[in-house]
C-alpha cells in the first residue's frame, strides 16, 4: 500500500477540483489536512499491516516498485509535518479563498512530487518527480504574482534547468551504460565497472543538478530570492522540505546507497559543505530581511549535511539525516515566526520590526527557540545532530572541516542573537509619531490579533525541538540508528 | 627563669600591644611606657647572661629558637633602653593626635618583634619576626595621613622585596649549611656560599638602611609620625640590621680581608656615606636633613664592619650604639621643634636657642657627636673606623674623611638656620618643651658625653666580647692611638667650621651656607635629577612597572580590540562583500552555478 | 562523419543566434530552426522516432504556441530601444569567457583516451526500455501537465 503515499493525494487533488462548490474552500483545506495527519502519523507508527497487506486486485494498479526504508519513513514524516505546518499557515496568511484553494492544489502536487521521490527505486522516476515537485514551487514562489516573487520564481526555474539538464544527462548516460534504471542496477554497475570515465561523468553531473537543488554555495544564487519573494506559507514548504527533498535528500539516498562515495567525490562533498557554512552564515550576518537571513541560513544548515555526507562514515550519514530532520523542523518554525510577523506588521525589514517580544510572545519565545536549536546549543535538536557531525568528523581525522563546523555555529549564533535582539527583546521605539518609518509598523495589519493556524503550528515545532533535544536519545536509538544499515 | 624572662621579652610588648588596642585612647601610651618599662628592666636583668631555649615549632626542622649570649643582650638593652626613652617621648608628643590611636600598639608590636628578631636561634625564626617588622613598619607609617598612605606602600614594597632577597638567602644558606640554627652555621664564602652571603647581606644592610635601599626613609621622614623616625630609622634598624650584619660576617660566613666581598661591603659604605651626605647638605627640613644622615651613618658601620679588622669592626659596632644615641637625641630635638614651632621648615625657623636651650643645648651634644668632635662619643667610633680603613686603603678612608666633612658642614647649616639665626617669622608664644619630651633628650645628650668621655665601658664591656678571641690583645678604649689621624680629623673639623663661617658670612644665613655647593655646576643638575628622584630605584621600578602595566594593558585592549572590534568588523565587512555579490542578476548567479558545475565534474571524473 | 560536423556546427549557430537575436520572432524561428537540425541530427543517430517527436513538438507546435503568445505583446518605443539592446548585449558579457574556458577545460579533459561507449552494453534496446519498462514516471507527468495547468490557472488568468 506503499503507493497510497502517491495516490491518495492525487485522488484528492482530483477529487476537490470536481465542479462541486462544497468541496472548496474549508472542505478542502480540512480534507488535505487529514490527509497529512494520517502521513505524518502512518510515517510516525509505520504499523506493519499498513505495509504488508496487500489486496492481490489492486496489485495491477498500485504494484509499483516502490520501497520504504528508516530513511523513507523519516522523510515522509518531516514532508506530513511541514506541509500541514505550510497549510495551516497558509491558512492564516493567503488572501482570498481562492489563493488557499490554489494553494492547497498546488501543495498536493508538490505533496506527490515529494513522496514520490522519497519512494521511487528506479534513477528516472526520480528526475520526473524532482520535476513534478519544481514545477509546483515554481508557481507557489509567484502565487501572489508580486514583481520580486516572478523574479525569485524565474530564478529557481533558471538553474533548476540547468539542474535538469544535468541530471538528464546523468540518467541518460546510466541508462546507456547499466541498461537499466533501477536503483539496484545502477549500484551494481557502479561498483562492478569502477573506472568508467562515462559513469563518473554522470556520477558528477548528477551531483551538479542535485546540488544546484540544495542550494549549496556556489549553486545557490537562487535560493535566497526564492525564499524571501515567496509568500511566507510557500517559503516554510520550501525551507522544510521542497529543496531539502529533491536536493540534499535525494544525495543522501544516491550516495548511501546508490552511487560509490569515492575519495574525489568525499572531498567535493566536504569543501562544498564547508564553503557554504561559512559563506552564508557570513553572509546571514549583515541581512536586513528576516526571510532572507533565514534562507541564508538555510544554505549554512544545508552545508553541515553536505559536510556530514562527505564525511562517509555511517555515523556521519546518521548525523547528517538527524541534522536533515532537526532542521527542517526548527527552520520551518522560524519561517512561519517570519509569517506571522508578516502578517501582522506587514513586513519582514527587521530595522522597522523593533520591541516586539511582548506584542507577540508566543512568536517571540518559539522563535528563541528555533534560533538556539539552530546555533547548536545544547539541550535543543540542533545541538545533538551537530554534535554528531562534529565528532563524525573528529574520528575520520577531518580535523580542520570539524573545527570549521564549530567556528560557524558561533557565527550563527550572532546573527541570529543580534536578530533576536533586535526584533523581540529591544525596548521599542517610543510612540510612534504620525509619519516616517513608524508608519510602516503602524500599519501593521493586526499586530494584536491571534492567528490560531500560526500560533498552533509555532508551538507544535517548538515542543518538536525542545522535545527532540531532551528525548534525543530514544529518537536517535529508534530512529537514526539504525540507518547505519542503509549506509552502503 | 632565665627562658621564661627571655621569652617574656617577646611576649611582653605583644601581650601590651593587645591591650593598647582595646584600652581607652588616653591610657594607650601609658600601657605602651610601663610595658617598655618592664621591658627594659627585664633587660638589664639579662644582661651579660647566656641561655638557649628551643621549641619544636612547624616539624621538618624548623623550631622556634632562641640564644640569648653577650651579643644579643647588649642589643637587647640598647634596644629596651631607646625604647623606654621614646615611649615616655611619644607621652607628650602624640597627645591629641590623630595618629596615637595606632601608635602605640604598631610600637610595642614592632618592639616584640625586634626583640624576637634579635634573639632568634633560627634562621625561619628570625625571619618570622623580621618579616612581622614589614607589618609594623607599613603600619606605623601609614598611620602619618593620607600621603603617608603612598609612602608607607614604597616602604613596604623596598624592604619586602629585600626581606625576599633575605628569605632567599636563608633558604640557600639551610641547603648549603644542612642546619638552619644560626649558631651551628659556620661557612665558607665558595660560590653557592657567597650567593647566600649576599643575599643575606642585602637583607641586612637594606634593613640598617643602606644605599640603594634607603629612599624610603627620606619620605618617611616626612610623612610618618616623629618617633617612628626616632624609633625606627634611626635606632632599631641600625641596631638590627648592623647586628645581624654582624653575625653574618663573623659568625655565619668567615669573611676576611682577603675577599673580594669585603671590598664590595667597603664600596657599599663609602658610597652610601657620600652620596648620602651630599643629599643631606642641601635639604632645607629639618627632619629630611636628618634621615640622610641616618642614611650616612650607615656607611661608617658597613664600611667598618666591611674592613673585616678588629679595629673596623669594633668601630663599626660602636658607632652603631653612638648613632642610635645621637641620631635617636636629633631626631627627638627634630620633634621637639616641631611640637613647639610647629614646623620643621628651615626657612621658617629660627632664633630658637634663646626659646628653647635646653633642646639647644641637646642638639649641640648630639651634633658635635655625630659631627665626630671629640671628646663625644661620635669622635671615638671614627677614629676606630678610620684607622681599619686607612689600613684597607687611603680611598675608603678619604671617602670617610669626605663624609665627616660635609657632615658637620650640614649640622653646622642646620643649627645656625635653626637656633642661631635670627627668627624668619614673628611666631611669639614658642616655650621649651615639656619635661617628659625634655628627658629623654638630656638623656641621650648626656649618653653621648657619657660613651665618649667613658668608652672603654661601652667598648670593653660592650663590644669586645663579641669579638672573642681575635681581639684580646688589643687595646681600642680609650684615647685614640694614632695622633696623626685625630690631627687631620680636627684640622676637617675646622676647615668645616671656617667654610661655613665664610660661606655663610658671604650669603648672609647660615641656611644658605650650602648654597654654593647645591648650585655648582655640575652637582645642580644631579641635584636637580635626585630632586626629581631620578636615582631612586623604587620611583624607577614603578615608573617601569607602570611602563609595563600600560603595555600589557596595550597587549590586553588589542586582544580586545581584536575580539570586540576586529573580528565583528571583518565578519560584517565579509559579509557585506558577500551581499554585495548577490547582486540579483540570475545570470551572475547562473555563471557561479556553471563554474561550480565544471569544477564539480572534473574533480568527480578525476 | 563530416556531415554530423556540418550538422552539430550548424545546430550551434542556429541556437547562438537564436538566444542573441533581439526579434521574439526571430528567435523562435531560430528555436524552430535548431529543433529541426536536432531532428535530423537524431534522426542520423538512427532513432527516428524520437526525431519525429522532435520534429513535430519542438519544431512545430511549441513555436506555434510561442507565436500566439508574441503576438500578445506591443512594440518597445524608439527611445527605448538602444537601451534595451545595449542590455543584452551587457547580459552577455561572461559567455565568451565560460566558452573558452570550458573549451579549454574540455579539452584538457578529454586527453584521456577513454571516449568509447562502456563495456557493459544495455542487455537489450535502450528505446525498449524507455518505452515499455516506464510505469510510475507516467503518473509523474501526467502530475507534471496538472501543475502546468494549475499554473496557467493561477499565474495568466486575470482576476475580475
Amino acid at each position: 500500500m506503499t503507493s497510497l503515499f502517491i495516490f491518495a493525494p492525487f485522488f484528492l487533488l482530483v477529487i476537490i477540483n470536481f465542479p462541486l462548490g462544497f468541496l472548496k474552500g474549508r472542505c478542502a483545506f480540512c480534507l488535505a489536512a487529514s490527509l497529512l495527519l494520517a502521513q505524518v502519523l502512518l510515517a510516525a507508527f509505520h504499523p506493519w499491516l499498513f505495509w504488508s497487506a496487500y489486496p492481490d486486485c489492486l496489485r495491477q494498479f498500485f504494484g509499483f516498485p516502490l520501497a520504504v526504508d528508516n530513511l523513507a519513513l523519516i522523510m515522509l514524516f518531516v514532508i506530513g509535518i511541514v506541509a500541514l505546518v505550510s497549510l495551516l499557515t497558509a491558512q492564516d496568511t493567503l488572501a482570498g479563498e481562492k489563493q488557499k484553494f490554489n494553494f492547497i492544489n498546488l501543495l498536493l502536487v508538490a505533496l506527490i512530487g515529494m513522496n514520490a521521490t522519497v519512494l521511487v527505486t528506479d534513477i528516472f522516476s526520480l528526475y520526473v518527480f524532482i520535476e513534478v515537485t519544481a514545477m509546483a514551487s515554481f508557481i507557489l514562489i509567484a502565487l501572489e504574482k508580486g514583481k520580486f516573487a516572478i523574479e525569485g520564481a524565474f530564478k529557481y526555474l533558471m538553474l533548476s534547468a540547468i539542474a535538469s539538464v544535468f541530471m538528464l544527462t546523468s540518467v541518460a548516460f546510466l541508462l546507456l551504460t547499466a541498461g537499466d534504471i533501477s536503483f539496484a542496477a545502477v549500484h551494481h554497475v557502479l561498483t562492478n565497472v569502477p573506472g568508467s570515465f562515462f559513469l563518473k561523468l554522470a556520477v558528477g553531473l548528477f551531483l551538479c543538478g542535485l546540488l544546484i537543488k540544495s542550494g549549496v554555495v556556489p549553486f545557490h544564487g537562487w535560493l535566497p530570492d526564492a525564499y524571501s519573494a515567496a509568500p511566507s506559507c510557500v517559503s516554510v514548504l520550501l525551507a522544510g522540505t521542497v529543496t531539502k527533498i529533491s536536493g540534499v535528500y535525494i544525495l543522501l539516498r544516491l550516495f548511501s546507497s546508490v552511487f560509490t562515495l569515492t575519495p574525489a567525490l568525499q572531498n567535493v562533498l566536504l569543501f562544498a559543505g564547508a564553503i557554504s557554512i561559512v559563506f552564508a552564515a557570513l553572509a546571514a550576518l549583515t541581512q536586513d530581511d528576516f526571510k532572507r537571513m533565514l534562507a541564508y541560513s538555510s544554505i549554512s544548515q544545508v552545508g553541515y549535511i553536505i559536510l556530514a555526507l562527505g564525511c562517509g562514515t555511517p555515523l556521519a550519514f546518521v548525523g547528517a539525516v538527524f541534522h536533515f530532520f532537526n532542521h527542517a523542523i526548527f527552520k520551518t518554525l522560524l519561517f512561519v515566526n517570519a509569517a506571522s510577523l508578516e502578517k501582522r506588521f506587514g513586513t519582514t525589514d527587521i530595522n522597522q520590526l523593533e520591541g516586539l517580544g511582548e506584542k507577540c510572545p508566543v512568536t517571540s519565545v518559539t522563535s528563541l527557540v528555533a534560533m538556539l536549536s539552530t546555533a547548536g546549543i545544547p539541550p535543543l535538536s540542533g545541538f545533538w545532530s551537530k554534535l554528531i557531525i562534529v565528532m563524525a568528523l573528529f574520528s575520520k581525522g577531518r580535523f580542520i572541516y570539524a573545527g570549521t563546523a564549530l567556528i560557524a555555529s558561533i557565527i550563527t549564533l550572532a546573527y541570529f542573537l543580534s536578530l533576536e535582539r533586535r526584533i523581540f527583546f529591544n525596548k521599542g521605539k517610543p510612540a510612534p509619531a504620525a509619519g516616517g518609518t513608524a508608519t510602516q509598523i503602524s500599519r501593521g495589519l493586526n499586530p494584536a490579533k491571534n492567528f490560531s493556524g500560526i500560533a498552533c503550528a509555532e508551538i507544535l515545532l517548538a515542543v518538536f525541538t525542545i522535545a527532540g533535544g531532551l528525548g534525543y536519545a530514544f529518537m536517535l536509538n529508534t530512529w537514526f540508528l539504525p540507518l547505519k544499515a542503509i549506509w552502503h | 627563669m632565665m627562658e621564661t624572662l627571655m621569652i617574656s621579652l617577646i611576649l611582653i610588648p605583644l601581650i601590651a600591644a593587645a591591650i593598647t588596642f582595646v584600652l581607652p585612647v588616653k591610657w594607650r601610651g601609658v600601657c605602651a611606657f610601663l610595658a617598655a618599662l618592664v621591658n627594659f628592666l627585664i633587660a638589664v636583668l639579662l644582661f651579660r647572661k647566656e641561655t638557649t631555649i628551643i621549641f619544636p615549632w612547624i616539624g621538618w626542622g624548623i623550631d622556634f629558637a632562641l640564644r640569648l649570649y653577650h651579643f644579643s643582650g647588649f642589643i637587647i638593652l640598647a634596644v629596651s633602653f631607646f625604647s623606654l626613652l621614646i615611649s615616655l617621648y611619644s607621652l607628650e608628643f602624640l597627645k591629641n593626635k590623630s595618629s596615637a590611636r595606632q601608635f602605640y600598639g604598631f610600637f610595642l608590636l614592632a618592639l616584640s618583634f625586634v626583640n624576637g628578631a634579635v634573639l632568634a636561634n633560627h634562621l625561619v625564626t628570625l625571619l618570622f619576626f623580621w618579616e612581622g617588622l614589614l607589618l609594623t613598619i607599613y603600619g606605623l607609617i601609614a598611620i602619618g595621613g593620607k600621603q603617608a598612605f603612598k609612602t608607607a606602600t614604597k616602604s613596604f614594597i623596598i624592604v619586602g622585596a629585600s626581606d625576599l632577597c633575605m628569605m632567599a638567602g636563608i633558604i640557600l644558606t639551610g641547603y648549603i649549611a644542612k642546619t638552619l640554627i644560626i649558631q651551628d652555621i659556620h661557612l665558607g664564602l665558595d660560590r653557592l656560599g657567597s650567593l647566600a652571603f649576599i643575599l643575606l647581606i642585602i637583607g641586612a644592610i637594606a634593613k640598617a638602611g643602606s644605599m640603594p635601599f634607603h629612599t624610603w626613609i627620606p619620605d618617611a621622614a616626612q610623612d610618618s609620625p616623629l618617633p617612628f623616625m626616632a624609633f625606627f630609622p634611626a635606632a632599631l634598624e641600625k641596631l638590627l640590621g648592623i647586628y645581624f650584619l654582624t653575625r653574618i660576617t663573623l659568625d655565619m660566613f668567615k669573611l676576611d680581608s682577603h675577599n673580594s666581598l669585603s671590598v664590595v661591603l667597603m664600596a657599599v659604605g663609602a658610597i652610601t656615606i657620600l652620596l648620602a651626605v651630599m643629599m643631606a647638605l642641601v635639604q632645607k627640613d629639618y627632619k629630611r636633613l636628618l634621615s640622610y644622615h641616618a642614611i650616612s651613618q650607615v656607611g661608617y658601620m658597613i664600611l667598618g664592619i666591611g674592613t673585616c679588622l678588629p679595629a673596623g669592626i669594633i668601630g663599626g659596632i660602636f658607632h652603631m650604639l653612638n648613632n642610635a644615641v645621637y641620631k635617636c637625641g636629633l631626631f627627638l630635638t627634630a620633634g621637639t621643634v616641631e611640637k613647639q614651632a610647629g614646623t620643621t621648615d628651615l626657612d621658617q625657623l629660627g632664633g630658637l636657642r634663646s626659646t628653647m636651650p635646653v633642646t639647644f643645648f641637646c642638639f649641640l651634644v648630639t651634633a658635635a657627636s655625630i659631627s665626630g668632635v671629640p671628646p663625644f662619643n661620635g669622635f671615638f667610633s671614627k677614629e676606630l673606623i678610620y684607622d681599619a680603613a686607612l689600613e684597607r686603603g687611603k680611598i675608603f678612608y678619604l671617602a670617610a674623611l669626605i663624609g665627616s666633612f660635609f657632615t658637620a658642614a650640614s649640622f653646622l647649616k642646620l643649627g645656625h638656620a635653626a637656633f642661631c639665626d635670627k627668627p624668619r617669622r614673628e611666631d611669639k608664644g614658642i616655650k621649651e618643651a615639656p619635661l617628659s619630651m625634655l628627658i629623654p633628650m638630656i638623656i641621650l645628650a648626656l649618653t653621648c658625653v657619657f660613651f665618649g668621655v667613658f668608652n672603654r665601658i661601652p667598648i670593653n664591656d660592650f663590644i669586645q666580647p663579641i669579638l672573642g678571641r681575635a681581639s684580646e690583645n688589643h687595646n681600642f678604649a680609650g684615647w685614640p692611638s694614632s695622633l696623626p689621624l685625630v690631627l687631620i680629623t680636627i684640622a676637617v673639623l675646622a676647615a668645616a667650621l671656617i667654610h661655613h663661617y665664610a660661606a655663610a658670612k658671604i650669603k648672609g644665613s647660615g641656611l644658605k651656607a650650602a648654597d654654593h655647593i647645591h648650585h655648582a655646576p655640575v652637582l645642580s643638575a644631579i641635584y636637580r635629577w635626585a630632586e626629581k628622584k631620578y636615582f631612586d630605584p623604587y620611583e624607577l621600578g614603578v615608573k617601569l612597572v607602570n611602563w609595563i602595566a600600560g603595555l600589557l594593558s596595550g597587549i590586553d585592549k588589542s586582544i580586545d580590540w581584536f575580539y570586540d572590534f576586529f573580528t565583528v568588523k571583518a565578519a560584517c565587512g565579509c559579509s557585506m562583500i558577500i551581499r554585495k555579490a548577490h547582486a540579483g542578476y540570475y545570470i551572475i548567479y547562473v555563471v557561479w552555478a556553471l563554474t561550480g558545475a565544471l569544477l564539480v565534474t572534473l574533480f568527480a571524473i578525476k | 562523419m563530416l556531415i554530423n560536423l556540418i550538422l552539430l556546427f550548424v545546430l550551434l549557430s542556429a541556437a547562438v543566434w537564436t538566444v542573441m537575436t533581439t526579434r521574439l520572432i526571430r528567435s523562435i524561428v531560430g528555436l524552430a530552426f535548431t529543433s529541426a537540425v536536432l531532428a535530423a541530427v537524431i534522426y542520423r543517430l538512427n532513432s527516428p522516432l524520437a526525431a519525429v517527436f522532435e520534429l513535430s513538438v519542438c519544431a512545430g507546435l511549441i513555436p506555434v504556441i510561442f507565436i500566439t503568445t508574441v503576438s500578445f505583446t506591443h512594440r518597445i518605443s524608439k527611445e527605448e530601444l538602444p537601451v534595451a539592446r545595449k542590455e543584452r548585449l551587457v547580459r552577455f558579457r561572461y559567455l565568451p569567457f565560460i566558452i573558452i574556458a570550458a573549451g579549454l577545460v574540455l579539452s584538457w579533459c578529454f586527453k584521456i583516451p577513454q571516449f568509447n561507449l562502456p563495456a557493459a552494453g544495455p542487455k537489450e534496446d535502450v528505446r525498449n526500455i524507455i518505452w515499455y519498462l516506464r510505469h510510475l514516471d507516467l503518473l509523474g507527468q501526467i502530475v507534471i501537465l496538472l501543475a502546468g495547468a494549475f499554473g496557467v490557472v493561477v499565474l495568466f488568468k486575470e482576476d475580475k
